[in-house]
């Protein structure tokens, strides 16, 4: 049997090959898994739907891989007559948990131009009817570059539809066009010109993480309102919870307490927790509080989700704050803890820093940035007094949200963090 | 004379030139067909496909009553009138020409009975019994096929060393007769021979008869052609022949042995070659390979702009069907529409006892070419149908693509392949995966169950047989 690209995630369509954990002739387990495949959102195993033998491996480190590629042929052991159930059933779950029967196994989703190339290892041209082949044929299109979405990869008129539709897009976005222009001319460069230089290849993550925020940024009218919150009191009270919390194997640092701020505040303006749906023309207001926490790797930007912050408990949070960095430091996390977020915290307090300006997550409407806490002279009640100030930057869409609604909820953390209730610290 | 004008002259009345000539007068087009024989149709319907499957089916008459017997139906000895036989042969080719005539007609098609010759690009003279006319036109299909090759040593002059076009003709049934060379029109002429009463020998100078087919889908072929011939000698080679009386002296070397034997009839079949000689090609800008067929591109057109050519003449699978394939590419591509003749799947057709079909890549090529293929076989020994019919001496093999489950080759010996291919062609040139031909209900009991049940086997669950892991 072949192991294929497993459908990965939503809006997922590509990997590179990260780790190839097995070999060539080498005997593997059911479960054991076979090699690591980066996508823009974290390094995802895949494990052997079957034990076996390894025949060929198709793929090496660093290739692009897309879903329903053939990684690795597989001389099964023992009943054979699962192997298609398995694979499939694996395909299936990695997502929805749909049962497998009602989702074919697609080769892709749609049709990539420019990217895709059938390889043919038989010498036969890509799978199509002949009504399809000669409608390509009358219209000079290659059908190599063609994805087809049916079994064995065979294209339809519908793909061939999709595909030419792709093409027209990209023949008349100037954006795109205008992108590449300067990928041109960036790449027309040559620095060794003026002195020693070193290439590194973009790695996947890197340039998702580009894509996306060149996208944001580029389509997303951002404003950032500035301000500080006054954390002596807040602190005070880490300190004095820190060591029963430590007992209970949490470790109390700032970021629990802007979680539950950050909740209240959005239960109490909405619009910070909903997404802009332009092609419906609808907000779509999330009725839970999904919380992005932005974390720093050795790779790169990555933002793994802590699901119900306004259900769970100081201690919960922290406990699984934690074990959520944890897992994304040493890229485990899995794609579907990479999703569904309402609204991004990142918190540059760790390492330094005051005031910056936070790009926003899309299709998130806004994102809160933390600066470190720093002393700060103070004027409170008419006396100048040393205050722990924490600078807070809200990064918000302002086709959703005007100066005023951002004031309030920025007022409202504000509160929030200075007020917080002792009590929530307790039981 | 005045010179006749048309949009599209066609050369040649066959398979290829009557489709192309009827498609382009379909497609409004004026179209003039120039064939030199009395009845359209070319060799297929005249002299090749038509005349030996008609005998062939009174062959098979034959051989089944024999069977019978084994079944507990017994007739008497058959006795062969073959005077009546040729009879019922000659009036289907004769339907056949008049309704390809009637057809002709009824589409406006003008034809002109004789011998054409290229003047230059854009004329065409033709020697017709009432004389000599021009055509001049647009564009040229050239459709003239090839013939039986007869070479020099053998061409003794003598009616009795025969080619297929002269074995057609059953003149008489020759106490014994040898075949010389085991391809598919030996094989298939030599078993017509072999029913009626002949004691038929089959020469072949290769290590296997009908070369190029897969060896297991040969198999059975062998099994039967060992019983009903009374030899098939591999690796023989007929060096010389001779008159001798009534006879025909033949000497040949076995195995490097040299020996003398006497024959009453000899069939040569030992391939074709292309009718490109006497055309006038030399006045046009045609050229041709270094084996004398015509160079063409994938629309089917020639060296000379003005001139498409289509069917046996531009080599490849020496089939009609290929040819009236090609007849509808060079007809579009003349229309201005971009057909071509690549990924077309020509599917191929012996129809020996078993009959044996196959099409796109088959195990043999794949190897050859170092395609990586994995092959599922259902043995007939397994089907239902097969065995009702006393016929379980076939097999149906898919070749198919690992990686994908693309079905790129279908193989099919047994009673009736030729019938069951159609199924595969469908499959290969549709792009079908094992799973789709797996999942598509096949009726039962049906020989055609195999193709479905073959695929199965590729996934290990089959009913009909215990199939092999894959793997």
């Amino acid at each position: 049997m072949d192991i294929r690209v497993p459908r990965l995630a939503e809006g997922v369509e590509s990997a590179t090959v990260a780790n190839i954990l097995v070999s060539e002739g080498g005997k593997i387990e059911k479960d054991q898994v076979i090699l690591e495949l980066e996508t823009e959102k974290a390094v995802g195993p895949i494990p052997s739907p079957a034990s076996g033998r390894v025949t060929k491996i198709h793929v090496k480190e660093g290739d692009e891989v897309a879903i329903g590629q053939v990684l690795i042929s597989l001389a099964e052991e023992g009943a054979r007559e699962q192997a298609p159930k398995e694979k499939r059933d694996q395909l299936g779950k990695a997502e929805t948990g749909v049962p497998a029967t009602q989702e074919p196994v697609r080769a892709a989703e749609e049709p990539l131009a420019g990217e895709y190339r059938y390889e043919s290892r038989s010498g036969f041209p890509p799978p199509a009817s002949p009504s399809v082949r000669k409608i390509a044929q009358d219209l000079a299109i290659d059908l190599t570059r063609v994805k087809g979405s049916e079994r064995g990869g065979r294209i339809t008129l519908e793909d061939l539809k999709a595909y030419i539709q792709h093409l027209q897009q990209l023949a008349y976005a100037p954006k795109a066009a205008a992108e590449k222009a300067e990928k041109a001319v960036a790449k027309g460069v040559d620095f060794s010109r003026w002195g020693s230089i070193q290439k590194v290849r973009l790695s996947s993550l890197r340039r998702k993480v580009g894509q996306r925020m060149y996208d944001s940024w580029s389509t997303i009218p951002h404003i950032t309102q500035l301000d500080e919150a006054d954390i002596t009191e807040l602190m005070s009270l880490r300190k004095k919870y820190g060591p029963p919390f430590e007992k209970k194997g949490a470790h109390l640092t700032l970021m629990p307490f802007a979680l539950k701020a950050v909740a209240a505040a959005l239960k109490k303006y909405p619009i910070f927790n909903s997404s802009l749906d332009e092609a419906a023309g609808e907000i779509v207001y999330k009725e839970y509080f999904h919380i992005g926490i932005a974390v720093d790797t050795e790779a790169g930007l990555i933002v793994p989700v802590l699901r119900d912050v306004d259900r769970k408990g100081l201690l919960d949070l922290a406990v699984e704050l934690n074990e959520l960095v944890e897992k994304t430091r040493q890229r485990k996390i899995s794609l579907e803890e990479l999703q569904g977020g309402t609204f991004t915290i990142s918190n540059q307090g760790g390492i330094g820093g005051g005031h910056f300006t936070p790009i926003i997550n899309k299709p998130e409407a806004a994102i809160l940035g933390l600066g470190r806490g720093a002393l700060r002279p103070m004027v409170k009640k008419g006396k100048v007094e040393s205050r722990l100030m924490l600078p807070l930057c809200l990064s918000y869409d302002h086709r959703l949200i005007d100066g005023a609604a951002a004031v309030r909820f920025m007022n409202e953390l504000v509160q929030a963090l200075e007020n917080f209730p002792e009590k929530a610290l307790k039981g | 004379m005045e010179t006749l004008t048309t949009e599209i002259m066609v050369l040649g009345g066959g398979p290829g030139g009557y489709a192309a000539a009827f498609y382009a007068a379909d497609k409004g087009r004026k179209v003039i067909l120039v064939d030199r024989a009395e009845r359209l149709g070319g060799v297929c319907l005249n002299c090749g496909c038509i005349p030996s499957k008609a005998l062939l089916h009174a062959t098979k008459l034959i051989r089944e009553a024999n069977e019978s017997s084994a079944r507990g139906v017994s007739f008497g000895t058959p006795k062969i009138n073959l005077g009546k036989l040729r009879a019922w042969k000659d009036s289907v080719l004769e339907k056949l020409g008049q309704g390809l005539s009637g057809l002709s007609q009824k589409r406006g098609v003008e034809l002109l009975r004789g011998r054409g010759y290229f003047e230059d690009s854009r004329t065409l003279r033709v020697e017709t019994k009432e004389g000599q006319r021009f055509i001049s036109y647009e564009k040229a299909i050239i459709a003239v096929g090839s013939r039986p090759a007869m070479p020099p040593a053998f061409d003794l002059g003598n009616p009795r060393v025969m080619t297929s076009t002269e074995a057609l003709e059953i003149e008489e049934i020759p106490k014994n007769l040898l075949v010389v060379g085991g391809g598919y029109i030996g094989m298939e002429l030599g078993t017509v021979y072999a029913a009626l009463g002949s004691e038929v020998v089959l020469t072949e100078a290769l290590s296997s008869i009908l070369l190029g087919v897969d060896s297991d889908l040969i198999r059975p072929v062998m099994r039967f052609a060992e019983k009903a011939f009374k030899e098939v000698r591999l690796n023989a080679k007929v060096v010389k022949m001779a008159t001798s009386g009534k006879q025909i002296k033949v000497i040949l070397t076995v195995n490097g042995e040299q020996r003398e034997e006497i024959y009453d009839r000899v069939l040569v079949s030992v391939g074709r070659v292309p009718n490109c000689k006497d055309l006038g090609l030399e006045n046009t800008k045609v050229t041709l390979d270094e084996r004398g067929f015509i160079q063409v591109n994938g629309q089917r057109r020639t060296s000379d702009p003005a001139v498409y050519a289509i069917g046996d003449i531009v080599g490849g699978a020496l089939l009609a069907h290929k040819a009236s394939k090609e007849a509808r590419i060079a007809v579009e591509a003349i229309s201005g529409e971009s057909s071509s003749f690549e990924d077309v799947i020509i599917p191929a057709v012996v129809f020996t006892d078993p009959e044996v079909a196959w099409c796109g890549l088959t195990e043999a090529e794949a190897k050859e070419k170092g395609i990586s293929v994995q092959v599922a076989r259902f043995p007939w020994a397994a089907s239902g149908r097969a065995m009702t019919l006393d016929r379980t001496d076939g097999l149906t093999k898919l070749i198919i693509d690992p990686q994908t489950e693309r079905i790129l080759g279908v193989g099919i010996v047994g009673a009736g392949a030729g019938e069951l291919i159609s199924e595969g062609v469908l499959a290969v040139q549709m792009g079908a995966t094992a799973k789709d031909v797996a999942d598509s209900v096949h009726p039962h009991p049906t020989l055609s169950e195999t193709l479905m049940e073959c695929a199965e086997v590729f996934y290990g669950y089959s009913t009909h047989t215990l199939a092999r892991k894959k793997g």
